[in-house]
């Protein structure tokens, strides 16, 4: 083995600014603007102060007339705040053609370099090019006591935003032509795209430069601590969310889509916001993951009850809940709901239609964080419901004492999935996966083709282990998921745990990752792995304390490789499968093949 | 009817009906070579090569998991239903008799045992997975040693404990006698190969007649070492049937190049003495 000799500087939050061209006096020009001016800098911590935060985490940029900002669909890990000039906001799903948006797909490799991995895999684990860290990183972090560094263009971010973001603007030429929709206007002192960058969700609109603009990016781990530390900001986010976005969100739904502007906007105001749950709910995941099955449900928050009468339509507008349905002692489980999903409809409509009291059927539960959107029972019986083409209404609801099939207790209870896979999705949390790799063990000979064809497409490391939890003979296996809801992102100092912006794709960006492991210990299903990285010579990277230097590492669903995730290509038995959990027709079709 | 079969039977339906009807197109095909006074050897003989090679090549696929080559599982299914296809290639090609020559013999049985270990590792994979799943613990076969010497270091500490706690040698002496070995390493290896009873029923029963001559916390004591045992059991179960589906690939796979070797030089030779090559 070589011995262990190479040594570089461990690396730091910001040693990567989000813009080196943000200097001092774009600080003080930006902390004279409201709300930044009405920040209270004594509130921030000495290791993250106020001024490196605005210094390191935000970019001020230009926009030309027509030039777009962000795409509806995309993946977002910044938000916005517009400084000067206004944007306008396309409102209705896909108003700009998608040929036109510019979307820029992932770099796949081309055959050649493909090919080329049979030769160049080094032969030592997790080897890296040692000079990327070195050219990412020109000087010591950057605050405002030191001057801005003069790093040479070509070493200029070759990871950062600029590199990804400034290469190519696009521009609409006709906007009128090319919209579907209308557009709502935003003009300075707003604040958008933060949804979408703390929420680690797509962006729900396309936005583009209405005249001349100024805007600040501000990276989302920028953002979470100016929220966190300046009531004045969350304030305001939350305040423009009502104003600017709630109408657009309601838009967005299928039973609100064709109501009148009037309409929408008495719709919206009427509206409640309500929280369930904690935020880390990966902590308390974690906790509880050994309790008994009705602790655990017992410890989860009630949104809305069996029984109850619906007194109003539910949205999830974040998180994940639980539908149960009583079954004598216990609780079963019948499908769970994320994201733009919505509860108690179908009792509300039938309600309306019959005239009947039909209350809720099942109990809605908070897994986790739950954000929901609470629209009034009145309401929607007044402005929605008559707005409904007859066939669009849900079937009338068959109860109890008229449904003479009894059910046993581990018969599927809705959907297609039965309900014990549904109860072992969600006691373990599996919803949260857009891309859960699924084994079914009745096929999989242990042969680890998956695995060795997972090394071969990453420098010769396997990014996943073939183990995880098991129900009867499908595993759900140790592999990032991609979630829906990616809480290994929250912690990230950096943002080097981002989405990729067109397919979502979880992914680890290894020179600006420090290694602080947060990511890691955050993640509920064990699914990154954190390794020690060597040199092209195989030997161990330390840095200056001599302690080895650690990069996060896990599956990124084969981006770059143009033939897509090779452990389902290379399984001889068609025993796994990438699968979206939610998408529970795909998931009962692989079950029942 | 088919409406009803669950969609992997009417796959496997559907994909014998087009091996049956390309078995029976290669026959009608060397029938009419037969009739029209055609050596139907060279033709048969080329044609076997030929799928030999293209079965050959699903074990380069593997090696390219990176390229876009179609899928491992499709290649699978066409390298099984071939491997059928090639079988009744080599009967048309012997003329459904045993050759008589030396050379041609030993062809002959090397074919015959790729074929019979293909169709032994098509059974073992159709089969034993299933067996490995519904035994116990699933495991990393790699790890199985590792997870052997623990659970072996677990079963000393409670022996010990035992001998602490009770002051008897009860189960320190059974451990000694008639456990330690079975800890030791693998056992009872061709036994699970060759699909019998657990073999673990023998010591389950003697630490049943081991119960009269213990107290309260020494049964306590044996109820744990039991679960051990059947983790062990499980353990040795999972290297057994792991191992054998891995290892019969190192059976097929030399066997097959040895095939195309001697095919080849078979195919050379024919061809020279037929005045090919002259």
């Amino acid at each position: 083995m070589a011995e262990i000799t190479a040594t570089i500087s461990r690396p730091q939050r910001w040693d990567v600014p989000f813009d080196d061209k943000m200097d001092a006096t774009a600080v003080d020009r930006l902390l004279a603007i409201p709300p930044f001016s009405r920040i209270d800098a004594s509130q921030f911590p000495k290791s993250t102060p106020l001024r490196d935060i605005l210094l390191n985490d935000t970019s001020l940029r230009s926009f030309r007339k027509g030039e777009l900002i962000v795409r509806e669909g995309d993946y977002g890990n910044s938000a916005f705040f517009i400084i000067q000039g206004s944007v306008k906001v396309t409102l209705g799903k896909d108003a700009i053609p998608a040929a036109l948006l510019g979307r820029r797909e992932t770099r796949k490799k081309n055959f050649l370099e493909t090919l080329g991995q049979l030769w160049r895999n080094p032969s030592f684990p997790e080897v890296r090019d040692t000079a990327r860290y070195q050219a990412a990183r020109p000087g010591a972090r950057r605050g405002d006591t030191t001057p801005p560094l003069p790093a040479p263009a070509a070493s200029r971010h070759p990871f950062g935003r600029q590199a990804e973001a400034r290469t190519g603007a696009v521009f609409l030429s006709d906007v009128p032509a090319v919209l579907k929709g209308g557009t709502a206007t935003l003009t300075a002192g707003v604040f958008f795209g933060e949804i979408a960058a703390l929420g680690r969700t797509p962006r729900t609109a396309t936005i583009f430069a209405d005249e001349a603009s100024e805007l600040l990016e501000i990276r989302w781990q920028g953002l979470r601590e100016l929220r966190l530390r300046a009531p004045e900001i969350k304030q305001f986010v939350d305040t423009n969310y009502r104003k600017y976005s709630l109408e657009n969100h309601l838009r967005e739904t299928e039973y609100f889509r064709d109501l009148p502007p009037a309409e929408l906007k008495i719709v919206a105001d009427q509206t409640r916001f309500e929280t369930y749950g904690g935020f880390d709910w990966h902590t308390d995941y974690k906790k509880n993951r050994d309790i008994s099955p009705v602790e655990r449900l017992r410890g989860e928050p009630v949104i809305a009850e069996q029984g109850q009468y619906a007194n109003g339509l539910i949205l999830i507008r974040a998180g994940f809940a639980r539908l149960s349905q009583k079954y004598n002692h216990g609780e079963r489980t019948a499908s769970y709901l994320a994201r733009g999903q919505m509860f108690g409809f179908k009792e509300i409509a039938h309600n309306w239609r019959t005239k009947e009291s039909v209350a809720l059927r099942y109990t809605l539960r908070a897994l986790g964080y739950v954000d929901v959107l609470v629209v009034p029972t009145a309401i929607v019986e007044q402005y929605v419901l008559p707005k409904l083409a007859p066939a669009a209404l849900p079937p009338p609801i068959v109860t109890a004492e008229e449904d003479d099939n009894p059910i046993s207790p581990l018969q599927q209870v809705s959907g297609k999935l039965p309900t014990d896979f549904v109860e072992f999705l969600v006691d373990n949390r599996f919803i949260n996966g857009r891309a859960a790799m699924l084994i079914d063990l009745e096929r999989c000979t242990r042969c680890d083709d998956c695995v060795r064809a997972c090394a071969a497409s990453h420098d010769n490391n396997p990014r996943f282990v073939r183990h995880g939890q098991q129900l009867g003979s499908y595993m759900v296996a140790n592999a990032c998921m991609h979630c829906l809801d990616p809480v290994c992102m929250i912690g990230c100092p950096t943002g080097a745990i981002s989405r990729d912006a067109t397919g979502g794709q979880v992914v680890i960006n290894d020179t600006t990752c420090i290694g602080c492991s947060t990511c890691a210990n955050s993640c509920p299903y064990h699914n990154i792995q954190m390794v020690e990285i060597r040199d092209a010579a195989g030997e161990l990277l330390l840095d200056q304390e001599q302690r080895p230097v650690t990069k996060a590492a896990k599956c990124d669903l084969c981006l770059e490789q143009p033939a897509g995730p090779a452990c389902v290509r290379a399984c001889p038995h068609d025993a796994l499968a990438r699968l979206n959990i939610r998408d529970t027709d795909t998931l009962a079709a692989w079950l029942q093949r | 009817m088919a409406a009803t079969l669950r969609p992997s039977a009417r796959r496997i339906l559907v994909r014998t009906g087009l091996l049956a009807v390309a078995g029976a197109g290669a026959w009608a095909w060397q029938h009419h070579l037969t009739l029209s006074l055609h050596q139907t050897a060279f033709a048969t003989g080329l044609a076997l090569f030929a799928t030999c090679l293209g079965l050959a090549l699903f074990n380069s696929r593997k090696k390219l998991p990176f390229l876009p080559l179609l899928r491992a599982a499709t290649w699978t299914q066409v390298h099984i239903y071939a491997g059928w296809f090639s079988i009744l290639l080599f009967l048309f090609h012997i003329g459904f008799r045993w050759p008589d020559g030396p050379f041609e013999v030993l062809l002959a049985s090397v074919f015959l045992l790729v074929a019979v270990s293909g169709v032994f590792g098509l059974v073992l994979s159709r089969t034993l997975p299933g067996r490995l799943t519904n035994h116990g613990e699933n495991v990393i076969y790699e790890r199985i040693p590792a997870l052997r010497a623990r659970l072996q270091r677990d079963v000393e500490t409670l022996v010990l404990k035992s001998v602490e706690e009770t002051k008897s040698c009860t189960i320190a002496d059974f451990y000694a006698t008639r456990l330690k070995g079975y800890f030791d390493r693998p056992r009872n290896f061709f036994h699970y190969l060759a699909w019998g009873q657990t073999p673990l029923k023998g010591i389950l029963g003697e630490i049943l007649l081991l119960k009269r001559y213990t107290n309260e916390r020494e049964s306590a004591i044996l109820a744990e070492l039991t679960e051990y045992l059947q983790a062990k059991e499980n353990l040795d179960f999972q290297l057994a049937g792991q191992g054998l589906l891995k290892y019969w690939l190192f059976v097929h796979i030399p066997l097959t190049a040895s095939l195309l070797l001697l095919g080849a030089f078979h195919g050379l030779y024919v061809f020279y003495f037929t005045g090919g090559l002259r």
